[in-house]
């Protein structure tokens, strides 16, 4: 895969884009049996989140174009997302789900 | 037609052509006729709202009354709220967006126009369904597990006005599992988990497409830091509206699945934990409140210079207070929870983000004092509202602070320490924001001016009324009054002042009968405003008067901030505006020419398809109230097709469609037309972007 | 007619001020101070931000009660099947794939290939949705797992009931979209920003589904 692309990926591209996907999907499946043997905590948790990162982030960029979109697009999409993310991890702490240190 | 692939045009219902009458009315996609509706509408709800208030006061005139029953008293303060917020505040606030947005920043109409009379319609019928409640809904005493009847605020108990009982009483904020199944059976706080989330669907698509017009629809040179503040307070407040509105969607769907599916979200006796629904619900409410404020202080942000005849104190500064108040605004939420249980650390921080709000806040109001400081100040009505704005805001905003201090809140909290404060910020606030707006604007409307002579009686009235029913609320519940309670024991020696503030609330209801007098009457015999009245500073100011249907004759052409002023005054050495000679010849000039446009004007062609999808909406809803019943299946297959009905007719609605506006011979119906013969073509887009395929004139 | 030479001296160039350069002719567009983006998509994609907040809220509140212990009946956590859960997964994902084909084709203007690939991500995207309606009926008649349960189990339906209806409505505009081009024989430009629009929503769907995989199956365990 190049990493400089035209206005658009080819086909081509986007099916090893895909091939990526389902990839990293078998990887994040395989963790999931990996930690029913070896019990990796914490970490277990770290590389799954990190695996499904990379798979929003790809389909985010690549399929949903926003690579090539101007980049009003990605701050609007961010803001939404980083919004979520801050209040919702607030409520959880608050809730006592997830522990924000000294929260 | 530009050369496009062949798409049927929907022959079943021929579109409409009509822009006069009632059908007019119904399938405009015209900015300015939604903002008269969503106008007229809100004003009747905060009618309701008030009388609902007035009987709220009546029985708290006395200690011990029966006046109302507490189950009656429970669904007037439930109903109270409700109405005056989503009912009333937000939709004139969507009144004045819809009306002028597109004028200030020199645009022909919004981005989506049938979204746009989409909006409006679902929240006209969502209106209706949730004030539909009174006929239908149903409200009996509960039965708590152990089989002993619940508290008789449900219904029946001494008092009258009883039937009201029946309606939404579990506070405008729903808390659970009060407002749940168990605590609230019957039917009336489905009807207000559903009409609330069929109102908040409304102003989340406005919220998109008001979003899209100042990003997209701003005309030449009108740069984003040229706009005028109302401009900007609107953009700010719309995406305030869009990140907060999808989680009291989520909070009312979990509500209703508690309530009609059998979920167990918030239901302790099942599980589920009820300070789940004050954190989901207070991070919606918090963002709503400014939702509910900065529209208004967009509009004193216009009166304001204008009647000082100075230009806004410190803009970009006023501008960027406005965004970081709506951003601090998102992470404030809990400190309508300090009571409620959470950790030390949690109040703390959220004490500490509340009081940090304070200072954005400050700026403002700085910045309007400043404004004034100096300036040759024209006491008109809208003038009068916009510093009782300022100064009754500054009040409300004082005793915010007090509550950011988590110690005192404890002491405040439940108390009508708290309702001053906030009929303070949302009465002497935005409601004075309003009224504000309602006088100035109302030239644009009607091409007249409300009378001053009733306007200044009627602020008069209203401010002395105001502060009469809000002021001894401060003290009153310092000294101990409960708030959300039908009586109170004559001992508590609360009376005095309790009648004191009944007095109050009619002096405000004399006030507003003031106003509506002044409106109905001004509308056909006030003095006609021409096209400058108030020496403004605005693009809005630029047409005729009332507003042409076009808007603009001509695209205006913006080159620097307030432009139509510096049209109108040049500065002398010392800096006071000196007025131009040529400015009189001006204002003629944009009068002649905004009523004759040289070249025929694109409009969007009016629409059904808004009005029959909203319609669906509703029915969908009494379905699912009903929907272990077979009509209520019925209701709800009826709703869906209808709602899908309309979609895919709006879908296939052909994007252009030339027309005339009275039919085939092309004479023009409304009177502000203009003469010449030019005829307006009306074409439908969906968006009038760089993409509009141009129809060929002739 | 008002004719500009005619004004007032002084007043001329005032009214050249207040109007744009490109208005006049034909009603042709106005030019506007815009952002370049269409307001279609523009409006698309600031409803896909909004979004976010929604199904937070929801994955909030499955993450509240998914392991809190002491709730009477099955947690969802204990009962999942993860090898089929990974394979509807991976056919989601796949149907992402289908759909930014469809969009290239249609750049090309490939009318046939769009349709066929929208078909295609149509297809895989109700093969989701049954293996959605499959688990279930699973959950609920093998292991009595219902919305009234416990807390968890109501979160776990809410959550993936609601991701599951976004499916379904985007399915819906899926399938309109292919019908309008079978019936015309194509799409025209404008239609093609909808279906580059929908795609949009689509690929929004996919990658809530990529955060609900993760977090909701593979990372969620019963409270002991």
């Amino acid at each position: 895969m190049s990493s400089e692309h035209q206005a658009h990926p080819t086909p081509g591209q986007y099916w090893k884009i895909a091939a990526f996907l389902a990839a990293v999907t078998a990887l994040e499946v395989a963790m999931f049996y990996i930690d029913r043997q070896l019990g990796l905590g914490f970490l277990n948790a770290a590389i799954l989140i990190l695996l499904s990162a990379i798979k929003f982030l790809v389909v985010v960029g690549w399929f949903m174009h926003v690579r090539y979109e101007k980049p009003m697009i990605s701050r609007f999409f961010t803001a939404g997302f980083v919004l979520a993310c801050g209040l919702y991890l607030v409520v959880l702490s608050a809730l006592g789900v997830v522990a924000i240190r000294g929260g | 037609m530009t050369a496009t692939a062949e798409r049927p045009t929907t022959t079943i219902f021929r579109r409409p052509k009509s822009t006069t009458g009632l059908w007019g009315w119904v399938t405009t996609v015209d900015h300015k006729k939604i903002g008269i509706m969503y106008g007229y509408a809100a004003f009747t709800f905060f009618i309701i709202g008030g009388i609902e208030a007035l009987l709220l006061r009546i029985q708290l005139a006395q200690a011990n009354s029966e006046f109302l029953t507490a189950g009656a008293y429970n669904a007037l303060f439930t109903m109270h709220g409700t109405t005056m917020i989503f009912l009333f505040v937000m939709p004139v606030s969507a009144a004045f967006m819809n009306y002028m947005l597109p004028l200030l920043i020199g645009a022909r109409d919004v981005a989506f126009p049938r979204l746009n009379a989409l909006s409006w319609w679902i929240f006209f019928f969502g209106g209706i369904f949730l004030y539909s409640t009174f006929i239908f809904g149903t409200s009996v005493a509960p039965i708590s597990p152990d089989g002993i009847t619940g508290n008789l605020a449900a219904g029946g108990g001494p008092g009258s006005f009883n039937f009201l009982a029946d309606s939404p009483d579990g506070g405008w904020f729903g808390y659970q599992p009060n407002a749940g199944p168990l605590y609230s059976p019957g039917t009336a706080m489905d009807y207000w988990a559903f009409g609330l989330q069929i109102l908040g669907l409304a102003s989340l698509i406005s919220s998109i497409n008001f979003i899209v017009t100042v990003f997209n629809m701003r005309a030449k040179g009108m740069r984003l830091l040229r706009m005028p503040v109302f401009a900007w307070m609107s953009t700010v407040v719309a995406f305030l509206l869009l990140f907060s509105l999808p989680i009291i969607a989520v909070a009312l769907f979990m509500v209703a699945f508690d309530r009609q599916f059998g979920t167990l979200f918030f239901a302790p006796v099942g599980g589920g934990d009820p300070i789940l629904w004050q954190h989901l619900f207070w991070l919606f409410g918090h963002p709503e409140v400014y939702i509910l404020i900065l529209p208004a202080m967009g509009i004193v942000s216009e009166v304001l210079p204008v009647f000082s005849r100075k230009p806004l104190f410190g803009y970009s500064a006023v501008v960027f207070a406005g965004a970081a108040i709506a951003f601090l605004g998102f992470g404030v939420w809990a400190h309508h929870m300090f009571a409620s249980g959470i950790t030390p650390v949690a109040q703390a921080a959220f004490g500490l983000a509340t009081m940090t709000i304070a200072i954005p806040t400050g700026i403002k109001i700085f910045n309007w004092m400043g404004t004034m400081w100096g300036g040759r100040l024209w006491l008109s009505t809208p003038m009068l509202f916009a510093m009782g704005f300022v100064a009754m805001f500054t009040i409300g905003g004082l005793s915010g602070v007090t509550h950011s201090i988590v110690p005192s809140d404890w002491q405040q909290t439940d108390t009508y320490y708290i309702v001053a404060h906030f009929h303070y910020v949302l009465f002497g606030g935005a409601v004075f924001g309003i009224f504000a707006g309602l006088y100035y604007w109302f030239p644009k409307l009607t091409g007249r001016v409300m009378s001053e002579r009733l306007g200044k009686t009627h602020f008069w009235l209203m401010f002395l009324g105001f502060n009469l029913t809000f002021a001894p609320m401060h003290w009153l519940g310092l000294q101990g009054m409960v708030r959300r309670t039908w009586k109170y024991a004559p001992e508590a020696g609360l009376e005095t002042w309790n009648i004191a503030v009944t007095i109050g609330a009619f002096t405000i209801a004399l006030s507003i009968a003031v106003f509506m007098y002044n409106w109905y009457h001004s509308r056909r015999h006030g003095r006609p405003s021409g096209l400058d009245p108030w020496d403004a500073r605005t693009l809005e100011w630029t047409i005729p008067n009332p507003t042409p249907e076009y808007n603009f004759a001509t695209a205006p052409e913006v080159t620097r901030l307030d432009q139509f002023w510096h049209l109108k005054y040049d500065e002398d050495e010392e800096g006071r505006a000196v007025r131009k000679p040529e400015a009189d010849g001006l204002i003629a000039d944009l009068e002649y020419d905004g009523r004759n446009p040289k070249s025929p004007i694109h409009l969007p062609a009016p629409s059904y398809f808004p009005f029959v999808m909203a319609m669906g909406l509703p029915i969908i809803f009494y379905g699912v109230i009903y929907h272990t019943t077979m009509w209520g299946k019925v209701m709800i297959a009826i709703g869906a097709v209808v709602s899908l009905t309309a979609l895919i007719g709006w879908a296939m609605e052909p994007l252009e469609e030339p027309f005339s506006p009275t039919g085939d011979d092309g004479a023009v119906a409304d009177a502000t037309a203009p003469r010449g013969g030019v005829v307006i073509e009306r074409a439908d887009f969906l968006s009038s972007d760089a993409e509009e395929e141009v129809v060929p004139h002739e | 007619m008002s004719d500009v030479a005619a004004s007032p001296a002084g007043a001329e160039d005032v009214a050249d001020a207040m109007a744009s350069a490109h208005d006049v002719d034909l009603g042709h567009h106005e030019e506007h101070e815009s952002t370049g983006i269409e307001n279609r998509k523009l409006g698309m994609w600031v409803f896909l931000s909004s979004e976010f907040l929604f199904f937070g809220a929801l994955i909030t509140n499955y993450l509240l009660y998914s392991n809190r212990g002491g709730f009477e009946g099955t947690y969802p956590a204990a009962i999942y099947d993860i090898p089929f859960t990974s394979v509807s997964s991976f056919v989601l994902l796949m149907s992402s794939l289908t759909m930014v084909l469809a969009h290239n084709a249609l750049s090309r203007n490939d009318q046939h290939g769009a349709r066929t690939w929208l078909f295609a991500t149509a297809a895989l995207g109700s093969v989701f949705l049954g293996g959605q309606v499959f688990e279930f009926t699973e959950f609920i008649v093998e292991y009595d797992m219902t919305l009234s349960t416990n807390p968890a189990a109501s979160a776990f339906y809410v959550l993936t009931g609601f991701h599951g209806t976004h499916v379904a409505i985007g399915i819906i505009m899926l399938l309109s979209l292919w019908g309008i081009s079978r019936r015309q024989n194509g799409l025209s430009e404008k239609q093609g920003l909808n279906l580059e629009l929908v795609g949009l929503y689509w690929h929004f769907v996919d990658i809530i589904w990529i955060v609900i995989f993760t977090v909701v199956y593979l990372l969620s365990i019963p409270p002991t």
